[in-house]
């Protein structure tokens, strides 16, 4: 029999897309063409724009100003070891940069070959992308380099004419975060037992319910509860609610026909299972009070890989599905007022 | 003093010890750390007239993960509960502000967090400008070296300095059962390892911490009942700047934190304790400035939070700590501050008082 799992990786990525408003659609809007621009509010040039002035919260306007694309760096500091994350893949500087014509700096990135290179003062100046390659977003600009001229930039601190519509409204993010879960004792509990081909919950010793994947504790009185309250729960049960899902695509859906999720509640047991699946029965025949009974995958076919902390109560690979008994339906209003 | 029915207490603390890696999930941290301080006040759950947490999903990577540590106030029949994506102390923060609506006495306020799960040198990258600094992988460590160098250019302090701050808080916290990193270490031996980013190394840096605890508030006279000698909140505020770091006019000091100070009233006495939040070294240097302490007030006896930084719980802590400085310790008046964003972004300052 497979191990139970110790540790599960879990990536969260998904795509975003974001609207920018009117600021930074003009600021975006012409970084694609190569133009650095940032907004006069309060006496001061903030580059990049904000859409308010962050001494007054007003409202920063559209006196928009050409700056860099040399500048200066004011602060500095060094990644030794880039993650993912960042934007190149070997070491390089982060900066705040006063760019010519502005007055407070931005953060960036600068490709300086060695840690040594880096120091106030240091004047840069931004790489772009090729033209075909930029879409407006900040990493248009690779990176700032040391400049090869120190003179101040051509054309910074004249004013922006901003087009009457900008082109650029919306920018693509995307979130790649990696997670290490360890399994919990007792996530690990209900993993083993599924993998032997049974069900437990824990019997809470104060209120005498049973609680249908093991929790850790009683959720109505707030205690502990540890291996010693471990009880076996039949296959078979009732279903007790349900949803019908209309699945809509988005990046990693696989349904593409409605299907259906269930709540039993299983013979002797005070907390349903959830998020089960009932096998052969179409979804517009599915009603509370079904009587249905576990089915198991074959034993050389379950798997713990999928039954960790987050997916408690979950039957993974494991439990296939449930089919009816053939039983009558118990009436419906039996079970109403369930805990989960 | 004789309360009035509008004062508020903090009267029972607990946290759970800090570990690097627990293999327990974040309701099993609040169901422990619940039900010890409900047996340390001596109350029934029943009697808590308000629950409410502070937790972050992307530290779980969990969507709606509070809803599934609520399983640990025991739901059923059903209490009155909230849930702040912040702090545990901006927790503690609305339980005060509940109570004083004067129609309940009680109230606890939980902070969770199982920061092991993420990598913090790629989670909080989420956290800042979506525009401007996510898509270049801005990192919290990267930003906090950027405001130590400033500080550095700015003549007011040293690398040296930064060593101080963690040799002396990591020396307090040989004395805090409540510690993850403690012991004797040396300004020199620490100033000889690499810079993660300079001018910072591991040591100025947070630790990586799983951690729960938790505060039970009292109003008006119902906190003797609980506790002999609260700790009244005698002052509360918190102020936030501007996201982007670099648009404040100086991140060499901190405004959000003198003004919260200035609101709270800490100045109105002398303060025997400060728990200061500062999770990068350097960060305590502005925040004492900005607090406005002086040699008089003994600065994060527990090793503050480059001794355990469970975020999402620290701040919680920091004020659970100070509060135990007058419930355990006989200070009279103490102070717990918290922080959060980047370069000090948003800062919380509380004032504690005994009766005297
Ligand atoms: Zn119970």
């Amino acid at each position: 029999m497979a191990d139970t799992v110790q540790e599960f990786v879990f990536n969260l990525t998904f795509p975003f897309s974001r609207t920018l408003g009117s600021t930074l659609s003009t600021f975006s809007s012409a970084l694609a063409q190569g133009q650095i621009i940032g907004v006069r509010t309060g006496g001061r040039v903030i580059a990049p724009p904000l859409e308010y002035d962050p001494d007054t919260a007003a409202d920063s306007g559209t006196d928009w100003v050409c700056v860099g694309p040399k500048g200066t760096v004011s602060s500095w500091t060094w990644v030794p070891e880039p993650t993912n994350l960042h934007p190149l893949d070997h070491a390089f500087g982060f900066a705040f940069i006063t760019l010519d014509g502005a007055d407070t700096p931005m953060i960036h990135v600068v490709d300086a070959g060695s840690e040594s290179a880096m120091s106030a003062g240091m004047r840069v100046e931004a790489r772009f992308k090729d033209p075909a390659d930029c879409v407006g977003r900040i990493d248009d600009i690779i990176a700032f380099v040391p400049a090869s001229d120190p003179s101040p930039s051509e054309g910074a601190g004249e004013p922006f004419e901003a087009p009457a519509e900008n082109e650029i409204t919306e920018m693509d993010a995307f979130c790649d975060l990696q997670y290490v879960d360890n399994a919990s004792p007792t996530t690990l509990m209900w993993a083993k037992a599924l993998m032997e081909g049974r069900l437990i919950g824990q019997k809470c010793p104060q209120c005498a319910r049973t609680i249908v994947g093991p929790r850790g504790m009683c959720s109505v009185c707030a205690i502990e509860l540890d291996e010693s309250h471990i009880v076996e729960v039949p296959g078979r049960g009732v279903v007790s609610n349900f949803t019908v899902v209309t699945p809509t695509p988005y990046p990693g859906q696989t349904e593409t026909e409605p299907f259906a999720r269930c709540s039993i509640l299983l013979d002797g047991a005070d907390a349903v299972i959830a998020q089960q699946e009932i096998l052969e029965v179409p979804v517009s025949e599915l009603r509370v009070g079904i009587h249905v009974e576990v089915v198991w995958a074959p034993e050389n076919e379950r798997s713990a890989a999928d039954i960790d902390n987050r997916s408690r109560g979950s039957g993974g690979d494991i439990i296939v599905g449930w089919r009816t008994t053939g039983e009558p339906d118990e009436p419906a209003d039996r079970y109403l007022d369930r805990m989960m | 003093m004789a309360p009035s029915e509008n004062d508020i207490a903090i009267v029972g603390f607990a946290q759970l010890p800090p570990e690097r890696r627990t293999n327990l999930t974040e309701s099993d941290l609040v169901l422990r750390s619940t039900r010890e301080v409900i047996a340390q006040v001596g109350i029934d759950k029943s009697e808590i007239g308000f629950t409410v947490s502070g937790s972050c999903d992307y530290l779980s990577g969990q969507g709606f993960s509070f809803v599934q540590n609520t399983d640990a106030y025991g739901m059923v029949p059903a209490i009155n509960e909230s849930h702040v994506e912040m702090d545990g102390a901006w927790a503690m923060y609305e339980a005060y502000v509940r109570l004083l609506q004067g129609d309940i006495d009680i109230a606890m306020a939980v902070g969770v967090g199982k920061n092991s799960n993420s990598d913090p040198s790629t989670l909080f990258t989420v956290e800042f400008d979506p525009y401007y600094l996510t898509p270049l992988g801005t990192d919290t460590w990267t930003l906090a070296a950027l405001q130590a160098r400033a500080l550095i250019d700015s003549g007011k302090a040293t690398e040296r300095d930064f060593a101080e701050v963690v040799v002396r808080n990591r020396a307090n916290a040989k004395s805090n059962p409540f510690a993850q990193v403690k012991g004797d270490y040396s300004v020199d031996e620490l100033l000889a390892a690499d810079y993660v980013r300079n001018p910072l190394r591991r040591h100025d840096l947070p630790p990586t911490t799983d951690q729960a605890a938790a505060v039970i508030l009292a109003r008006g006279k119902r906190a003797y009942d609980l506790c002999e000698r609260p700790a009244w909140i005698t002052g509360i505020d918190h102020r936030i700047e501007a996201h982007l770091p670099t648009v404040r006019k100086d991140i060499t000091t901190s405004v959000s934190t003198r003004l919260a100070a200035e609101a709270a009233g800490a100045g109105k006495g002398p303060i025997d304790v400060a728990e200061i939040h500062a999770p990068f070294s350097f960060q305590e240097l502005i925040l004492r400035e900005s607090l406005g302490l002086d040699g008089s007030t003994e600065v994060n006896p527990s090793g503050g939070a480059l001794a355990a930084h469970s975020v999402m719980t620290v701040g919680l802590i920091r004020v659970g700590e100070a509060a135990n400085q007058i419930i355990k310790n006989g200070k009279n008046r103490a102070l717990a501050h918290t922080t959060s964003g980047p370069c000090l972004q948003q800062n919380l300052v509380c004032v504690l008082e005994g009766d005297q």
